[in-house]
């Protein structure tokens, strides 16, 4: 079994369906060997016993008047002896007591009969038409058939028996021919069958080769390898094609992965610079003059807060994608604008903020995250809006869903920059405002927790005019 | 003090603009800040700059392009970039570009110093010579010489440091624990008195008598007064 396993698929295959090949081969030879075999006997016992008869006949019953009885057989048996030995064929006549009373050979060409065997002789005695049997002497076969002598071709009454030998010379010869020929056969059609089966198998696993040389490539860290079989679109081209697009898949995640810490690293440095070189200047001396230390200390704080709201974003988001939990529960939309607008004024420096109410409706989410989305997108609108701005946000029924949305008429974002504002950190290619107070996870964030909502976001913007933000919710 | 060399920063993150304006003030330099590309390019037009700090990502025109429009219009002031990336391709491009050296963020506020001196140095500036003369004493920092009145004198390496900071910064009262923080480093844990022991010793050596050189602010710290007053 440890062998089996160790062997190769290809090895496997082609040896299960060759045992499976000589399997039927053989047992089809060796059926068709014993019949023909039976055939050509029992051919020949026919044909001795065909010859025999009208002999017989004219000896026993063609003569006397009356019914032929042992002294008759007597009389006539070396005749009838002589008269049915042949070149190949030798007959012997019993009497009913199984002594020989003639014996047919003559010449010594003529093969000599084998005695009698008192077995099938009593059967025959006993009135059995058809007893045949072969006798091996020295390798060579011999037929032997007994034909009971009665006194009436329909009596009872048996006289004696006639033995005919014949050796199967030529039967024995014909089958070893057929031997010869079927064994033949079946030996050139084993090694067409293992050949091409062997052939056959490795054209169908080949590509299965090709995957796995592909895979420990990949797993020695290549993940920009592929399979990339040509065009195949049985099992194996199916599981590349499969095992392709599984690596794509991880490498593209990989890849988001690693722009994304390298991103949030990224972003460190701009605080970290500053807290390090703010330290260092006070330590060198500047701790003695105290507007230097307000000064210092305000920008370190800034920083620090940057730093602190960053890393809140950043566990939200490791949060959203780790574990979809939201605690949801049903809000009345109403009643949740009025109270968000009444904070977000305190936000708005200056800018004028409208609220276009919707239907009454009672939506069920996650109220805290609700909240979250709309202040990020606010958040986002103020940055990008200056001070006599107008941010416009509403909501309206469409079937099944509720769509939220919030307008603003600020500097809008640029064609090329509108695919990637939801991604981490992403920063706008000719941004006129390159860092203000911003994290760069704020969009991501929004993102995030509307899909763990189910829902889905679109942004339309025209520059110089405003952004328009939509997102849906199912309403259940 | 208008001999001091004057540095342009251009960068516009405020907070990293602050504590650059005051950490190179305190240390005897001039600071001019530009927010942007465009106005740092302005700057150079109305005033003497010695050296520019340039940042690479600015909201206008980036810091590469900034380095490439100074060196060609022919301007050989030293520049020193900043940047946020550790790419080497980043490094090289800026200095292909012009740049004479350039710093990642976040860097140390020490080697920032040390990178202006060498940069101040090279460029042959003025002030930036490796010896040093205040009254009597003349100070190598190459060589690691002092002379007072011509005559070689042997001080160790912390009475070497004092000295230097105080010739380099002469008239500033500086606190124990400034001295403290500068000399022995932030991470020194202990008395100050270990400052007055040194400063004694080193007043001994260069032959410091009243009116000194070297003067006890009391309950401050020490100041360097090079000329009589």
């Amino acid at each position: 079994m440890k062998l089996w396993d160790k062997l190769s698929l290809r090895t496997r295959l082609t040896l299960l369906h060759s045992g499976l090949l000589a399997l039927i081969v053989c047992i089809l030879g060796v059926t068709f060997f014993i019949d023909t075999r039976n055939l050509l006997i029992e051919n020949t016992a026919s044909h001795l016993r065909a010859r025999a008869k009208p002999i017989i006949e004219h000896w026993l019953y063609g003569q006397k008047n009356h019914l032929p009885t042992s002294d008759d057989l007597k009389q006539i048996a070396k005749s009838l002896a002589r008269d049915l030995t042949s070149r190949n064929t030798v007959a012997l006549i019993l009497d009913k007591h199984g002594r020989t009373i003639a014996n047919g050979k003559m010449l010594p060409e003529e093969p000599s009969p084998p005695s009698p065997n008192p077995v099938y002789y009593s059967q025959a005695l006993a009135g059995k038409n058809e007893v045949n049997y072969i006798i091996s002497q020295s390798n060579h076969h011999t037929l032997v058939i007994l034909i009971p002598l009665r006194q009436t071709p329909t009596s009872q009454k048996i006289i004696g028996v006639v033995q005919l030998s014949s050796p199967l010379t030529s039967v024995e010869q014909t089958l070893f021919y057929h031997g010869l020929y079927l064994a033949t056969g079946a030996l050139i059609t084993l090694f067409m069958g293992f050949g091409l089966g062997f052939l056959l198998t490795s054209s169908a696993l080949r590509g299965l080769k090709r995957v796995i040389n592909i895979c420990q490539e990949i797993s020695k860290g290549n993940l920009n390898l592929r399979v990339n079989l040509p065009k195949r679109q049985d099992e194996i081209g199916q599981l590349a094609h499969a095992f392709d697009k599984m690596v794509e898949c991880i490498e593209s995640t990989f890849e988001a992965q690693r722009r994304f810490v390298a991103n949030a690293a990224h972003e460190l440095r701009t605080p970290l610079t500053v807290l390090r070189g703010s330290l260092d200047v006070l330590l060198r001396g500047s701790q003695d003059d105290p507007a230097a230390v307000t000064r210092l200390s305000q920008g370190m704080y800034q920083e620090v807060t940057r730093l602190a709201r960053l890393c809140d974003q950043l566990l939200d988001l490791a949060k959203l994608e780790t574990s979809t939990k939201i605690q949801k529960r049903p809000l009345n939309l109403n009643d949740f604008f009025k109270n968000f607008i009444t904070q977000a004024q305190l936000l708005t420096q200056g800018r004028r903020i409208v609220l276009r109410e919707g239907p009454f409706v009672t939506l069920v989410v996650d109220p805290d995250m609700l909240k979250q989305i709309l202040f990020n997108l606010l958040y986002n609108a103020i940055q990008h809006t200056d001070e006599t701005g107008t941010i416009t946000l509403g909501w309206k029924l469409i079937p099944n869903q509720v769509e939220i949305w919030i307008a603003d008429n600020g500097e809008g974002i640029s064609p090329q920059d509108l695919p990637h504002i939801f991604e981490p950190f992403y920063r706008g290619k000719n941004a006129t405002s390159k860092r203000k107070k911003g994290t760069g996870l704020g969009l991501a964030l929004v993102k995030s927790m509307i899909e763990a909502h189910n829902g889905h976001i679109e942004v339309k913007s025209q520059l110089g005019q405003g952004t328009v933000f939509t997102f849906r919710l199912p309403l259940h | 003090m208008s001999s001091a060399p004057f540095i342009l920063i251009i960068e516009d993150e405020p907070t990293i603009t602050e504590f650059l304006k005051t950490g190179l003030t305190y240390e005897g330099y001039q600071v001019l800040v530009a927010e942007n590309g465009r106005d740092g390019l302005d700057s150079l037009k109305n005033h003497d700059i010695d050296l520019i700090i340039l940042d690479i990502m600015l909201p206008d025109i980036d810091g590469f392009e900034v380095c490439r429009r100074i060196r060609a219009k022919g301007i050989n002031i030293p520049i020193l970039m900043l940047t946020a990336k550790k790419e080497i391709s980043d490094r090289v491009k800026g200095l292909d570009l012009g740049a004479d050296d350039y710093l990642t963020k976040p860097f140390s506020f020490d080697e920032l110093l040390a990178r202006i001196r060498a940069l101040l140095r090279r460029a042959g500036c003025r002030f930036e010579s490796s010896e040093l003369r205040a009254a009597n004493i003349i100070l190598n920092t190459d060589t690691r010489e002092v002379f007072v009145d011509g005559k070689s004198i042997y001080l160790t390496p912390t009475e070497f440091a004092l000295l230097e900071l105080f010739i380099r910064h002469p008239r500033r009262v500086f606190t124990r624990e400034t001295l403290l923080n500068r000399i022995w480093g932030y991470d020194y844990v202990g008395n100050t008195n270990i400052v007055d022991v040194h400063v004694s010793h080193l007043r001994e050596k260069i032959g410091d008598k009243p009116p000194r050189l070297i003067r006890t602010h009391y309950g401050i710290g020490y100041a360097f007064y090079p000329e009589d007053e």
